[in-house]
Order: C-alpha cells, then sequence, then structure tokens
C-alpha cells in the first residue's frame, strides 16, 4: 500500500491538479498545430514555396540605332564587369594595393573598394558586387590574375552598349545609365539595368528596349540551384520560362555625316549649337551642341576624375543647347513683320524712317548702328537689320499682339520633347506682370519687336519657325525618328523573307503643328527680305552667309545679353558671359528650300561676323559632301557677294 | 508481501519512452548538416549509453540516492562552476566542458542533481501544516544556486527549467498562506525589474518577436517564422521523410536540435506530430502514475520532478516551435540531438522505474 492511501489525500489532489494542467497544455499545443498545418497550410505552403523559389530577369538585346543612311550610332558589344564577392576573399589588404595600380584607383576609389569589401553584413558579404564597369581588355588578364591569388574576384563578359561616333551627336542619341530610385519604382526595372538617358536612346527606350524574359527555378537556402529530391517535386510547380523579345531597331532621321560637318563648323567657338531642317517635312537632320561628351565613357566606365572634368567644365557639355533658350535678337523681326503686316499696320513698300535712336517714353532706345539707316522699307530693314523700324512696328502693335504670332510659329512651346528642352518664353503684358520687377511697361513692347526684352527661344524653335516661312506657312512638328523595325535586324539571320518585310518598317510620317493661318503674300514678303538680308549688295548684314552656290534666305542676329556701357565695348575686353549671343537663322536654296539652318554661338560675338560665316561653311560642305541641294549646273544666275 | 517480478517493470512507461527513442533516430534520419547519416547514428549511441546509465540507475536502492543527493548536488555545482571557467564558448555562451571526443553540457544533468537534491530535502523536513517562509530559504538556495550559475553562462532557457521543476516540484507540497501571497507579491514586484535589469536585449526581443512577428525578421523572428513555415506546409500528411523544402533546403536552422520537432511536422504532417505529442503526453501521465502509486514522498517527489523536467521541456520547445512561446532553447528530450540531453532524459526515467520498482517493499 502507498503512503498516500492513509490519508494525504491533499497529494493525490495536487497530483491530479498538476496531470490536468499537463493534459490542458498538450491539448492547446495539438489544436495550435492542427492550426498551423490546416487552417494555415495554404498560406504558409507559399511562404515556403517563396522561400525556394527564385526568378532570374533575362534581359533582351536592345535594338541598334541608325542614321538616315544605315550607319551605326549606338550597338551592343561584349564588355567585361569585375565583382567582387566579400566573403571569398582571403586577403583584403593585398586584394585592394594589387587592383589600385592596375584600375588606377584614387584616395577614395581605394576607400570604396575597401567598404565594400570589409561589410559586415552577413548577407551582403556572400553577394558578388559590380565594382567596374566595362573594363579594358588589357586589364581583364592581369585582374584575373589578381583575383587567382587573392580570392573573391571575378570577370563577367556582359553586353555593352557602344556608340561609333564618340561626342559627334551625343545629345540626340544619347547614352544609358543607371536608373534612378523614382524610375525603379514607376518602371519595372531591374536594379542592374539601363536605361537611356537623353536624346534617342531616352524617347525611344521602350522601343529599343525590347521585353524582359524570366526563368524561375528551385534554390537552397544559400542560392543554389537545386534539382533532386525534394527540389524535383516543388520544380514542377515553380519552373517557368519566359524568352525575352529582343529590342527593336530604329533609325533616326539624322545624317551622321552632316552631324559632324555640323559640330566641326564650330571650331574657334567654345560653346553654342547648330540645327539642320528639312523644311519640308520638320526632319531633323542634325542637332549640334557643344561641348559635347563622349556616350561610350558615360554607359561604360566614368572615372571620378573624368565625371569631375564634366561638371567643372564652364561651359556645360551635359546641357544640350538646341533646346535651351536664349536671346534670339534680330531674328525676332520676322514674327515682328508677320504681325505687323497681318493686323493691317504695316505696308511693306512704304519707307519708314529708322534712325540711330528712338525716344520713347523717358527712354531712348537704341539702334545698333549709331548712325542710323535714313528711310527704309521691309527689304532695307530687314536686310540692315534696322532696330528702329521695328520698334515703331512694336509700339503701335502692343506686347500682346506681338506674342499671338509668336506662339503661332511655335515659340513658347514644348516641340520635341527631349533632353530637358526649354519652352521658352514669349512675353505677354500679364507674363511682365508676374515675373518682372516693376510690372508691365510699355517700352517692353519695343524691346520685344528686336527679340530682347524677355523673349527667349531656342535654336530648334528657330529652325522650326525658319522652315515654316521657307515652305511658305507649315509648322512642321520637328522629329527625329524616321522608321522603327518591328524585328531586331540582330535577329534576322540572312536578308529578310517576305513576311518579315512587311514587318520590319513602322514609318514615321510627318505631323503638322498648323498651317499659319496668315496671307500668303505676306509670307512670300519676308522670305524676300529675308533673302535680300543676305543677298541685298548694299545693306545686308548677313552677307557672309552667302555660299557661292546659290541663294540663301536668312537673317543675322546679335542678341545683347548685358546693357553694354559705352567704353566697355570692346570684345576682347569682355568677360565671356557679357558677350553678345551670335545667331544666324536661314534656309535655302531660296527658290525651293531643302535645308534650314540656325548657328547659335552662345556668347559668340557678332551675328554678322561670326555666325553667318559658320552658316557659309555648313552650307557649302553640305552641297559638296552630302547632298547637292544647290542647282548648280542650270544656268542660274549666282551673285556674287562680295562686299568691302 | 513480494509482487511478481514482471510488476516490477512500468510497461507503459517502458514503451512509450521506447517508441519515442525510436522516432527519434528515424526522424533524424537524413537531416542536412553534421553528415545526415552521422546524426541519426551518434543519436542511436548515446540513446544506447543512456539506456545503460537508466538500467544502472533503476538498480541502485533508492535511500542510497536519498543519501547520495548532497554530493550530486554539490558534484553538479561544481561542475556548473567550472563550465564558467574553462567551458567551451559557442555561439556566444559558455555551456559546455569539452572532453575531446565529445561535450557535455552540466546544465542538462544538473536538473536531475537538483530533483534527487529538492526531494531529499523535502522529505528530510516534512512541514504537514504548510511550508512558512522561512521554510522556504533553505529550498531557494538550493535551487537559486545553479539558477544563478547558469544564468551566468547565459542560458535563459535552462535557468527557466530549473524554476519550472522546482516550482513544480514544490506544487506537491502545502504551503501556509501568508508564503503563497507572499511569494505571489514579489513575483509581480520583480518582474519589471527582471525585465530591465535582468534580462539580456536578445532575450527581451524574442519575447516582443512572440507578440508582433514583425519585431524582429532577421534574427530570433527569423526562426521562429521559418519554424512556423515548415510546420505549416507540413498540412495533414507532411511532406514525407526527408522531402521537406524548409528542411532540406536548409531554410529552417538548429533542425536536428532545437527545431527538430519542426522537422518532424514537416515531414509526418499533423499525423505525425499529433502522435509524437500524445507519445509524450502518455509518458508524462504514466510517470504521474508513478509518483501516485510510490511508496513515499521521496518517491512521489522524484517522480513528480521527472515529470515536470520532460513536461516544460517538451511545453517550451513545442510552443517554441509552434510560435506561441518564446525562442528559449530548450531541448526536446529524446527527439532533439544532443547527448547530454538524451543521457539525463534516460537517467530520469532510469529514476521512475526505480521508485517504480521499489513502490511494494517497505
Amino acid at each position: 500500500m502507498t503512503y498516500l492511501d492513509s490519508g494525504q489525500s491533499t497529494h493525490t489532489l495536487r497530483l491530479f491538479r498538476f496531470g490536468v494542467l499537463v493534459l490542458v497544455a498538450f491539448i492547446m499545443l495539438i489544436l495550435r498545430l492542427g492550426h498551423l498545418q490546416v487552417a494555415q497550410h495554404q498560406r504558409l505552403s507559399e511562404a515556403a514555396s517563396a522561400n525556394y523559389t527564385k526568378v532570374e530577369r533575362l534581359f533582351g538585346n536592345r535594338g541598334t540605332i541608325y542614321d538616315r543612311k544605315g550607319r551605326i550610332l549606338a550597338t551592343n558589344r561584349v564588355g567585361f564587369d569585375l565583382y567582387v564577392t566579400p566573403s571569398k576573399v582571403r586577403d583584403v589588404n593585398s586584394l585592394v594595393s594589387s587592383l589600385t595600380p592596375i584600375l588606377e584607383l584614387d584616395q577614395l576609389g581605394q576607400l570604396e573598394l575597401r567598404e565594400i569589401l570589409m561589410t559586415s553584413d552577413r548577407s551582403e558579404r556572400r553577394v558578388a558586387t559590380r565594382i567596374v564597369r566595362d573594363l579594358p581588355q588589357d586589364q581583364v588578364a592581369r585582374i584575373e590574375e589578381v583575383g587567382a591569388r587573392f580570392g573573391g574576384v571575378s570577370v563577367e563578359v556582359k553586353r555593352q552598349r557602344t556608340y561609333p561616333y564618340g561626342e559627334i551627336g551625343a545629345h540626340l542619341i544619347g547614352y544609358l545609365g543607371r536608373p534612378t530610385a523614382r524610375e525603379l519604382t514607376s518602371r519595372t526595372l531591374a536594379p542592374d539595368e539601363m536605361v537611356g538617358r537623353f536624346g534617342a536612346e531616352r524617347l525611344y527606350d521602350e522601343v529599343l528596349r525590347g521585353e524582359h524574359g524570366l526563368r524561375r527555378f528551385v534554390v537552397d537556402a544559400r542560392g543554389r540551384p537545386q534539382h533532386e529530391g525534394w527540389a524535383q517535386i516543388a520544380s514542377e510547380k515553380v519552373s517557368a520560362l519566359q524568352v525575352p523579345t529582343p529590342g527593336r531597331d530604329i533609325y533616326l532621321s539624322v545624317d551622321i555625316e552632316a552631324q559632324t560637318l555640323a559640330y566641326q563648323a564650330l571650331d574657334g567657338y567654345e560653346s553654342g549649337s547648330v540645327v539642320l531642317m528639312d523644311p519640308r517635312t520638320g526632319e531633323l537632320i542634325a542637332s549640334v551642341s557643344k561641348p559635347s561628351f563622349d556616350p561610350n565613357i558615360w554607359s561604360g566606365r566614368l572615372t571620378a576624375k573624368a565625371k569631375r572634368e564634366i561638371d567643372e567644365n564652364p561651359y556645360h557639355p551635359m546641357l544640350d543647347k538646341s533646346v535651351k533658350s536664349y536671346f534670339p535678337g534680330s531674328l525676332y523681326k520676322v514674327v515682328t513683320a508677320i504681325a505687323a503686316m497681318e493686323e493691317g499696320i504695316l505696308d511693306p513698300e512704304q519707307p519708314i524712317e529708322s534712325p540711330g535712336a528712338y525716344e520713347y517714353g523717358n527712354r531712348i532706345f537704341h539702334c545698333h548702328k549709331r548712325s542710323g539707316h535714313g528711310h527704309v522699307d521691309l527689304n532695307g530693314a530687314m536686310a540692315a537689320s534696322a532696330d528702329v523700324y521695328f520698334y515703331k512696328l512694336g509700339e503701335r502693335m502692343g506686347i500682346d499682339t506681338l506674342a499671338v504670332y509668336g506662339g503661332l510659329f511655335g515659340f513658347g512651346e514644348r516641340l520635341l520633347g527631349i533632353n530637358g528642352e526649354s519652352k521658352g518664353v514669349v512675353p505677354t503684358r500679364a507674363y511682365h506682370e508676374e515675373h518682372s520687377r516693376g510690372g508691365f511697361q510699355h517700352g517692353l513692347s519695343l524691346s520685344s519687336a528686336i527679340g530682347q526684352g524677355a523673349v527667349r527661344t531656342s535654336p530648334l524653335q528657330m529652325a522650326v519657325a525658319f522652315s515654316a516661312l521657307a515652305n511658305h506657312g507649315v509648322v512642321y512638328r520637328p522629329h527625329l525618328l524616321l522608321e522603327s523595325s518591328a524585328v531586331s535586324s540582330q535577329l534576322l539571320e540572312g536578308p529578310p523573307t517576305e513576311g518579315e518585310s512587311q514587318l520590319i518598317a513602322e514609318r514615321y510620317v510627318p505631323q503638322v503643328i498648323r498651317r499659319l493661318p496668315t496671307a500668303s503674300s505676306n509670307i512670300q514678303r519676308v522670305r524676300r527680305a529675308l533673302e535680300r538680308a543676305v543677298h541685298d549688295p548694299k545693306r545686308a548684314t548677313g552677307y557672309r552667309a552667302a555660299p557661292s552656290y546659290g541663294r540663301v534666305a536668312g537673317k543675322t542676329g546679335t542678341a545683347q545679353v548685358k546693357t553694354i556701357v559705352r567704353g566697355y565695348r570692346r570684345l576682347k575686353e569682355q568677360r565671356w558671359e557679357h558677350r553678345d549671343h551670335a545667331w544666324f537663322a536661314g534656309f535655302a536654296p531660296y527658290e525651293s528650300p531643302k535645308l534650314s539652318v540656325v548657328v547659335f554661338l552662345e556668347h559668340g560675338g557678332s551675328g554678322g561676323k561670326d555666325a553667318a560665316p559658320v552658316a557659309r561653311k555648313i552650307l557649302e560642305r553640305y552641297q559638296e559632301d552630302i547632298d547637292p541641294i544647290f542647282d548648280v549646273g542650270n544656268g542660274l544666275e549666282l551673285t556674287a557677294n562680295r562686299r568691302r | 508481501m513480494s509482487e511478481p517480478g514482471m510488476s516490477r517493470l512500468h510497461w507503459v512507461l517502458l514503451l512509450s519512452s521506447s517508441l519515442l527513442c525510436v522516432v527519434s533516430v528515424w526522424n533524424l534520419d537524413a537531416t542536412t548538416g553534421l553528415g545526415a547519416m552521422g546524426v541519426a547514428r551518434a543519436q542511436g549511441i548515446w540513446l544506447g549509453v543512456g539506456l545503460l546509465s537508466a538500467l544502472v540507475i533503476s538498480s541502485i536502492e533508492y535511500h542510497t540516492l536519498k543519501r547520495l543527493a548532497p554530493g550530486l548536488y554539490l558534484g553538479a555545482v561544481v561542475s556548473l562552476g567550472l563550465v564558467l571557467v574553462i567551458g567551451k564558448t559557442v555561439n556566444g555562451s559558455r555551456r559546455w566542458l569539452d572532453f575531446g571526443a565529445f561535450t557535455v553540457q552540466p546544465s542538462e544533468p544538473a536538473k536531475v542533481a537538483l530533483i534527487l537534491a529538492l526531494a531529499a530535502w523535502l522529505a528530510q523536513h516534512p512541514r504537514p501544516r504548510g511550508y512558512t517562509i522561512s521554510d522556504l530559504v533553505p529550498i531557494a538556495i538550493i535551487m537559486g544556486i545553479p539558477m544563478a550559475l547558469i544564468f551566468k553562462e547565459p542560458d535563459l532557457g535552462h535557468t527557466l527549467m530549473i524554476g519550472f521543476i522546482g516550482a513544480s516540484m514544490m506544487s506537491y507540497e502545502r504551503m501556509r498562506r501568508k508564503t503563497v501571497v507572499g511569494g505571489l507579491i514579489l513575483g509581480v514586484i520583480s518582474a519589471p525589474f527582471v525585465w530591465l535589469f535582468v534580462l539580456k536585449e536578445y532575450q527581451k526581443e524574442r519575447i516582443l518577436t512572440l507578440i508582433d512577428g514583425n519585431v524582429d525578421q532577421l534574427g530570433a523572428g527569423w526562426q521562429s517564422r521559418q519554424a512556423e513555415i515548415a510546420v505549416g506546409s507540413g498540412g495533414v500528411f507532411g511532406r514525407g521523410h526527408g522531402l521537406g523544402s524548409q528542411v532540406a533546403g536548409g531554410f529552417l536552422p538548429e533542425n536536428h536540435t532545437d527545431f527538430v520537432f519542426a522537422k518532424l511536422c514537416e515531414e509526418q504532417g499533423l499525423l505525425g506530430g499529433s502522435l509524437v505529442l500524445l507519445l509524450y503526453l502518455t509518458l508524462i501521465m504514466s510517470i504521474l502514475y508513478t509518483a501516485y502509486t510510490a511508496r513515499d514522498r521521496f518517491g512521489s517527489l522524484i517522480c513528480l520532478g521527472v515529470a515536470s523536467f520532460l513536461f516544460w521541456h517538451v511545453l517550451m520547445n513545442v510552443g517554441m516551435v509552434l510560435n506561441i512561446l518564446p525562442v528559449t532553447g530548450v531541448t526536446l528530450p529524446f527527439m532533439s540531438y544532443g547527448g547530454s540531453s538524451v543521457v539525463t532524459s534516460c537517467i530520469g526515467l532510469g529514476l521512475v522505474f526505480n521508485v517504480h520498482a521499489r513502490r511494494h517493499v517497505f
């Protein structure tokens, strides 16, 4: 008999109580077990599957960019990227000191490399991190040797974008860069992927990019692919392969040889832009912004040194000046002229007095020629660029009316939508009330009439406007794309079959923004005036633009940036930023124009002396090397323009 | 009066514990890490050692045990102290003594030593009218010294185990009302102090993770989360032996030691898991039955001590795996891989067999 029988029933009770506790606890455990394995089974199985499923992105080949004649502007080649895996590096110090001379690392570079290699985050240590893009081939062998000695270094073969023409057309073609944080979230991009920046690479990024594929497979906790046992069963549900679609090739309207000659024509000037446009369609034949940059470096290996040099360049190579806006100066007079004729306040044949100065209000408005021009009609005023003639028109019209016509030509509008394009300014009374100190003053109608005041236009807008004059009144939307192929040429083996040919071209059709609602006779009068501005033997300010092959219609412009005090006028004494902008805009040949030219020299000096000769050089070389736009062998008399 | 020899064997206990041992080895087969085969084999060897020890223990007359208790207790305290000085450090805590071919974790056998010591003390100092506070002082010291030493390792799990085992054994005895009330008040007052000054950061984190799983996704929270996924994805029938993605793919850490129950659940499902839990329940209940039929207080207390040792371990471990209790690093007796744990559990069973066998002897 146990002692418990002898009446110490309290112990029995306590044992019983403990037993009940045990039973209740186990019931709870089994219930919880059931909850997890039945009620939560679906959710937790999915969590398990998420653990072992790895998705790998497969990238399609990016499309090639061609110019209008089929020359390659951007394509893909093989590149070598350098990766390090911190956990595999055997000797950090030796590795860093061995890599420094090969990669030419500076202090900062060494520090950054060290930081990556010494990271204490366990998951980061096991991951291969890219530290250099696009290694030069001679470095690859040396680096692999270093890697063999110290571990943790690997060279991966990657597709690398290459731009055969380097800095020619860099703003127009663009380059590839890493996506920003915002782009990563708004678009479905991998952090390792590159996106188009600038120009065509950016504008047509979706077309060029193609579509990703993906590969889904089973991995273990270390990320290694698994196939046996449990992985085999899992694979049946998880494995997937989606083949990527390659990107499409595109053909730009640009002629790279024209682009090159336009770029070279700017020799001697540090900063500026040239725009060549076909006035019959709005196609951009060339668009130059100087100084330029090498997109190969920006898409590949941009060293800290190179970036610093670019950031510190006072002429801002990364800005696309063809779409930034500046004071247009006398070029704007074409707007004033058309506006005045349309409004009926100007008779183009009637001579108007245009002295050297004009008093208005309590200010004196000067002409660029101190002695004035006497009485001139429209042709004379345009040819000699008589300021007072236009002041008077502006005074009679008012700034708002002028602004209406400016808007018709496309000024104040974003036309192409690339490279941070500026809308420019076509000022109205309201504009000045809001933005100018002192609000609107009537004198501003006068300054605006000659393209000063607050008027701001871009070389691209100028090209569109002058093209509208060239083609008798159609304002075309400027465009860059000629056609895109439906199938990437890199995918085709051999020449395309008939079925493929049908798919290939997706041609762009010229878009008309508007037809000028102005009388065609008025347009013709302005055209004639512009022709005189280059070819009038006595007064033409643009005579230096006249090529030896035919007739050009155009206008010079010298835009004042800073009010000049007498005595400070000598060019050489002025600081660069204070010098006038030099412009020339025109079209050729005069009778049936095939090319519009805009030359802009930032702080370049004088429109007549500096910009016009550049235009001449371009037109002559275009005629000789690219496309004979002037009909030379036809017996047309060429006006030989040699004054003084 | 003598009983036939057969009834000297506690059949239910023997059967349930044997089954458990078989399941343990079978479950450990094909785990990842430590060389899959090696683990099962090693566990088998340890179980053999444990079996031997149990046989030895069960044949000692247990009054001899009563006399040996203080010595064993002293030995345990000394080895706990030794571990703090020359112990092997693993993962930031010093819990093991290295003997070359194998390591011993003294906090495991210390539990058995404590059970014996406490049972002996209580048996020597009966208080039919209930224990007063002053009576509890020596008991607190007996429990407190090993608890403090273990806590310093640091090993919160085993500290708690000793505390729970002691408290369970004390629940067998009557206490004065004042004692109970005083104890409760002391507990309530000391809780915030313990939280602020005694508990380490990661220990606090573990408790907080329980309440809000998002608190520590990458540390203690990670383990609970992966264990939960392993258990849940097993479903009713399990994924099959060695075919569970969480364990075989290496996503669940400690899957042969602390989280071995998760492996069982992933591979054998609800059926396997609840069967094993029922085995444990049977085991513990049969030990309690032995406590009921024991011939004296000493025997009852020993059985209650062993029963509570197994109970609290199973509760804390399975609760941790099922993510309803904080992670405390307490092993699952017989199922977790580990020589010290296995042998200690076997010795505990040996004690119970001992008490059972002598229940009729006067």
